[in-house]
């Protein structure tokens, strides 16, 4: 008799056990403390795109990517997608049975709504204005398909569209938030991800927790993911030394200090490009770095190589290439080759300014700021204008904080001022994304190049529909970026995280602004 | 002390009505104070710069400029949207958060109490500390307690909060792992943050007990209870400390309202949502409505403790009742 019950109950614990949610039988909540939350807001019509990383666990894109930024028909909500013979009409197929965190089934309409939000004169996401541009209708000709029909022909909005890029291909409970608006929804969003959102506290924290079962990812490993907001890095670290946490973002200067204590780092190799430029004048460029001599010189006097190891601790490459955002490289055949690699020359660069009359040098005014991301901001800015000096450019360094330098940029204030950005690395799109604002004559307010020849290539690749075209186009354009000196690109620098030793295998991809931290909930 | 005590129980009218006076003149001065400041604080958030700088990406249009700014309503005029900021304060609306897109007054209901708890702590820890050592070095002055209080005086007051901040972090936390390094998650996690913000204060409440004690303690009235055979703990405990009290109580009144408001190196090194944070998140970010909100929050406070000092000192001593 005793053998019976002990046979049922071992029965029924087995058979529990098999039914039970995953998470309940491992580690149960996977904590995150990061810097910095950035605007804060879980809004994805209200966020840029540099809250990817939380985001996407809440919300599933459009059209999914792989970690390494390449589309994917298996991690959006498109299964598949075509176009049209013009390119301009693009259907995509959505997936049956998907439901959002309340119970209701996602539709066309709600991919519809979404991007019709995204792309509302309230949104600030990323690319919200391109797109407005670009789209003149979406269709929604029955509850799994959607035909997004643009302007012009274009190959590019899938992309725009995917997890690679902005927020604009997140897709939302059109029902939920007509019946409670924005601010509800705002305040507790539903999405289709694998996680629910549970409670924010701004300034503190974000907490989720997972649903029963995803439709991309399973039952998910962690019942609860909570995101720390932890600003000061010596507490971040703290946390990871008494297992509070099981990621933290750290600076590079700590890496070598937590490796050797056992922890492993994750880096996100090249996650950003260290890039300068001289703040175009209202008209263009203005003497002396009109002259395309000076500019060459002037990129000629930094000795990248030394910038890498004593200002970014070793982890960051030279760069060579202005905006070149080398995540782009291999996707459209671009190869960065010797002679496109700047050497230190002070010397060459001392004769390039004597052929260009200015042997006597001049003086440049540098912005000084520190930025997210970039800790080390005021220490480049010294070090470059250390460089300059070496060379004859008395550099003014100004301290000042980011929005001010911005806005002395968009205002064309401060002619040949030389200000930076750790821009994110990205792929080709992302890339075209940039230049298109920062490179693009006719974009005004953030131009940084102003170069016919650059803007005529630009203007081609949004209306290109063969892909080998677009990719020689975008060839062309880093070539005459680098052969003109069209900025200062100075390193890639590489952003390590910090694990729990029990974290296990995990791969922060090369997609900019996300981690895949969702990646880690699966199973 | 005993005849103030009389003065208490008898309450006469014309010590009720010039108690009310007074109480009436300082709330009026306190109006105009925060009238004045809310258009400070006005200008001074807007010369920072544009938030939208900050807020939209670095891709962002003309049009997604003016967009924004619109919605946002900073494209009317200053003086119409100061004094939309005032109509809608007077009724509990602080604005919306720029940065964070949510109700002004629902951050502060969030970020106030843990701020409010985390001050209490401190000013416990503070207290618990500052009275035995206080007390003790002027009772004993010039022996070793006597000393070792001057020495954690002077190590209070000079070692900044952020280094102690960080050590704590570093070695409590991180290194032997006693204590949690930030956060709010149980009593715990209340230890690093209050002792921290509680180590400036004790060195001054217990400078102010020491010298307020060393003078009591040579007054008639206690040479009078000692000869009366009074006891010594008695004489020190209840008839002195008593009458030390008075400026230390001022001092801690004053300094719990700069606690709640003013932590920003504690919040942010023990990553403690409070108001100092909010501040702190509001200027760098250059978030109009979260800075004034913020600023006028801790002027109520301050000027709120400010006038209940005031009224504990003008209910004890007429001086200042009948002298402004």
């Amino acid at each position: 008799m005793n053998s019976l019950v002990l046979l049922v109950l071992l029965g029924l614990g087995l058979s529990l056990g098999a039914a039970m949610p995953a998470w309940a039988q491992s580690k149960s909540e996977l904590v995150i403390a990061l810097s910095s939350f950035s605007a804060e807001t879980v809004d994805p019509a209200l966020q840029g795109h540099n809250v990817k990383y939380y985001l996407s666990l809440m919300f599933d894109y459009l059209v999914g990517t792989t970690t390494d930024g390449q589309p994917s028909q298996a991690g959006g909500l498109a299964s598949k997608w075509e176009n049209s013979a013009d390119h301009r009409r693009w259907t995509f197929h959505l997936r049956k049975g998907v439901k959002f965190h309340n119970g209701d089934e996602m539709t066309s309409e709600d991919v519809k709504f979404s991007l019709q939000r995204a792309m509302g004169k309230r949104s600030t996401t990323g690319y919200a204005g391109p797109l407005r541009a670009l789209i003149v209708d979406i269709e929604t000709p029955s509850p799994d398909r959607v035909v997004v029909v643009t302007k012009d022909p274009t190959l590019i909005i899938p992309t725009y569209l995917s997890r690679s890029l902005s927020t604009e291909g997140i897709v939302l409970p059109k029902k939920y938030i007509e019946a409670n608006g924005d601010d509800v929804f705002a305040r507790k969003p539903i999405g289709t991800g694998p996680y629910k959102f549970v409670e924010q506290v701004v300034g503190s924290h974000i907490k989720m927790t997972a649903v029963d079962n995803h439709w991309r990812i399973g039952v998910p490993k962690y019942k609860n993911v909570t995101f720390k907001l932890v600003p000061e890095e010596t507490t971040r670290i703290a946390m990871i030394r008494r297992g509070d946490v099981d990621v933290a973002d750290i600076s590079r200067e700590r890496v070598k200090e937590l490796e050797g204590e056992g922890f492993p780092i994750h880096m996100r190799r090249e996650e950003a490009i260290i890039h300068a430029w001289w703040i175009l004048g209202p008209d263009g460029r203005t003497p002396p770095t009109k002259d395309k001599r000076v500019r060459e010189a002037l990129n000629l006097a930094i000795d990248r190589t030394e910038i890498a190891q004593s200002i970014f601790g070793g982890y960051a490459e030279p760069a060579s290439i202005p905006m070149g955002l080398s995540w782009s490289f291999k996707e459209i055949g671009f190869k960065v080759t010797p002679d496109m690699v700047y050497a230190y020359d002070p010397a060459r660069a001392k004769k390039l300014l004597a052929d260009a009359g200015l042997g006597a040098g001049f003086t440049l005014d540098v912005y000084a700021f520190q930025l997210p991301g970039f800790a080390e901001g005021k220490s480049f800015a010294e070090a470059v204008a250390g460089y300059w000096e070496k060379i004859g450019v008395k550099s003014k360094l100004i301290p000042v904080d980011y929005p001010a330098f911005r806005k002395m940029w968009v205002d064309r204030k401060a002619p040949g001022a030389v200000g930076y950005y750790n821009i994110a690395n990205r792929d080709w799109i992302g890339t075209y994304a940039l230049l298109e604002k920062q490179g693009y004559t006719p974009s005004k307010l953030n131009d940084t190049v102003n170069d016919p020849e650059i803007d005529g290539m630009i203007a081609q690749v949004m209306r290109q529909t063969d892909r080998e075209k677009i990719n020689a186009l975008m060839r062309n354009i880093y070539t005459r970026l680098r052969s003109e000196h069209h900025g200062l690109p100075v390193v890639y620098v590489h952003s390590p995280y910090a694990a729990a030793k029990t974290l296990g295998k995990w791969n922060p991809g090369t997609v900019m602004y996300d981690l895949f931290l969702d990646e880690l909930a699966r199973r | 002390m005993g005849g103030v005590g009389e003065e208490r129980r008898s309450l006469p009218p014309t010590l009720i009505s010039s108690v009310l006076r007074f109480v009436l003149f300082r709330v009026l001065q306190s109006l105009v104070a925060l009238t004045l400041l809310s258009v400070v604080v006005f200008v001074l958030a807007r010369t920072t710069g544009d938030p939208l700088h900050l807020i939209l990406p670095m891709s962002a249009t003309e049009e997604d400029y003016a967009n924004a700014r619109r919605y946002l309503g900073l494209d009317r005029p200053y003086v119409e949207q100061y004094l939309s900021f005032v109509g809608k304060a007077v009724t509990g609306d602080l604005g919306t958060s720029i940065r964070a897109r949510r109700p002004v007054m629902e951050l502060i209901k969030e970020r106030l109490p843990n701020s409010l708890r985390l001050a209490l702590f401190a000013m416990s820890v503070s207290l618990a500390m500052a009275f035995p050592l206080g007390v003790m070095a002027a009772v004993k002055k010039g022996s070793a307690i006597d000393r070792t209080a001057q020495v954690i005086s002077v190590l209070g007051q000079s070692l900044p909060t952020f280094w102690v901040a960080i050590v704590l972090v570093e070695f409590v936390a991180g290194r032997l792992q006693w204590l949690p390094a930030g956060g709010i998650e149980g009593f715990a996690s209340y230890v690093l943050p209050g002792f921290t913000l509680g180590w400036f204060v004790v060195a001054g409440i217990m400078r102010l007990l020491r010298s307020g004690m060393l003078e009591v303690l040579d007054s008639e009235y206690v040479k009078l209870a000692r000869l009366k055979g009074v006891v010594e703990h008695r004489v020190v405990w209840v008839h002195a400390l008593k009458n030390a009290l008075i400026p230390v109580v001022t001092f801690a009144g004053i300094y719990f309202a700069i606690l709640v408001t003013t932590a920003i190196v504690v919040e942010t090194v023990f990553a403690w949502p409070g108001l100092g944070r909010l501040a702190y998140d509001g200027i760098t970010s250059r978030d109009f409505p979260v800075i004034q909100a913020v600023v006028l929050t801790t002027a109520v406070i301050v000027s709120a403790v400010n006038l209940g000092v005031d009224c504990l000192y003008a209910f004890i001593d007429p001086r200042i009742r009948y002298g402004r």
